[in-house]
């Protein structure tokens, strides 16, 4: 049973109240893990919207298959897993995203919100959505699984063997993936500048 | 360790993969020491990893929603945990007969009571009623095996026969071979 304030508890007391059938153990882990699953579905997807939905998708799939999980690994391992996994599935589904227009919408937002930093200056913008399409232009043109490796390196700040854990490969691929990650992109950014 | 230069690239070939774990800060022990070690004394390696500290950060595009986007989206993810369980309960009800364990327990329970039955029913039940014609056949069958049984017999008989005629042939000419 989940102590008297769920929130305090930890992965595995609420995974294994959550396995008992208790959701709102599930909803904790949810809360606590929510803005990392959105952000790294982000850096996958570079749309608000599309993040939300493959974040929450991969929270609904922990949940059908809690009962299967054998923690072997943490928690959060295994649903990393999960959502990279959907995450590169979005990307064969999707293709190769534009991602001028997906920098657009991200940028323009959806009403409800706007991205909180400070306002820069006309030239500073410019500049900087400038660099920002440069990159995602570049990150694009990544093979999938050198793109996973680098935004889990570079932009969540895995380790390489939590990375080999999550992408269930070799430490030794997951470093070949990152360095050939690497200098793709370096050398694309180099001819685009 | 050589040190192949590739101006392109900018690094030497042998550490391009170390730098770029020594700018993650994920490489230790001996290889950060090899690393360290080779730094000192080569311009282009410092380069590539300078390069890598200003070009690497900016490839980071932060997204920062705002409080009203995280209501939304924990109302909505509550609302579809809350179908999700709904949906499987319904479906564990439903699957419950053809789940693993009651297959096998049901199965054992099957025959179990098969062996109970037919252990303190025996003899109670006619499972197999021969017909009469086919019981005369049955009959005759079994004489038909006996004859046999017994020709063989007479067959003994004639060999016993045979080896008593052959031991009196033998007997006479070893008394009429003896010297007189």
């Amino acid at each position: 049973m989940v102590s008297s304030r769920p929130e305090e508890s930890g992965d595995e007391e609420l995974v294994t109240s959550a396995q008992r059938g208790e959701r709102q153990a599930f909803e904790v882990l949810v809360d606590r893990y929510k803005q990392k699953a959105y952000r790294i579905a982000f850096d996958f997807t570079r749309d608000r919207e599309e993040a939300k939905d493959l974040s929450q998708e991969a929270f609904l799939q922990a949940f059908s298959h809690l009962k299967g999980f054998d923690r072997r690994a943490s928690f959060y391992t295994w649903f990393y897993r999960i959502l990279v996994n959907l995450c590169l599935d979005y990307r064969r589904r999707r293709g190769r995203i534009s991602w001028e227009s997906l920098d657009e919408r991200t940028e323009k937002g959806n009403g409800l919100d706007k991205i909180a930093n400070p306002a820069p200056s006309p030239d500073q913008q410019a500049m900087g959505e400038e660099l920002s399409r440069r990159i995602g232009a570049a990150l694009a043109t990544l093979p999938p699984k050198q793109r996973a490796v680098f935004l889990l390196k570079n932009h969540q700040g895995l380790s390489i063997s939590e990375i080999a854990t999550v992408m269930k490969a070799a430490e030794g691929t997951i470093k070949a993936h990152l360095h050939r990650a690497v200098m793709a992109l370096r050398q694309r950014l180099t001819e685009l500048a | 360790m050589a040190e192949r230069h590739d101006p392109l690239r900018g690094a030497c070939k042998d550490f391009e993969q170390d730098l770029i774990l020594y700018y993650y800060q994920d490489c230790a022990g001996i290889e950060r020491r090899r690393v360290e070690s080779h730094l000192v004394s080569c311009a282009s390696c410092r380069r590539f990893l300078e390069e890598l500290q200003s070009l690497l950060p900016a490839t980071v595009k932060s997204d920062e929603p705002s409080p009203a986007f995280w209501q939304s989206y924990s109302r909505e993810i509550r609302a579809r945990l809350v179908t999700a369980d709904e949906k499987s309960r319904w479906w564990d009800a439903i699957s419950f007969p053809f789940r693993p364990w009651p297959v096998p327990a049901v199965a054992t329970a099957l025959v179990l009571a098969v062996a109970l039955t037919l252990t303190f029913t025996k003899g109670r039940w006619p499972f197999h009623q021969t017909p009469p014609q086919e019981r005369e056949l049955v009959e005759m069958a079994s004489v038909t095996d006996n004859l046999d049984f017994f020709n063989s017999f007479d067959f003994l008989d004639s060999m016993d026969l045979l080896e008593a005629v052959e031991g009196k042939e033998m007997q006479k000419s070893e008394t009429s071979h003896q010297p007189l």
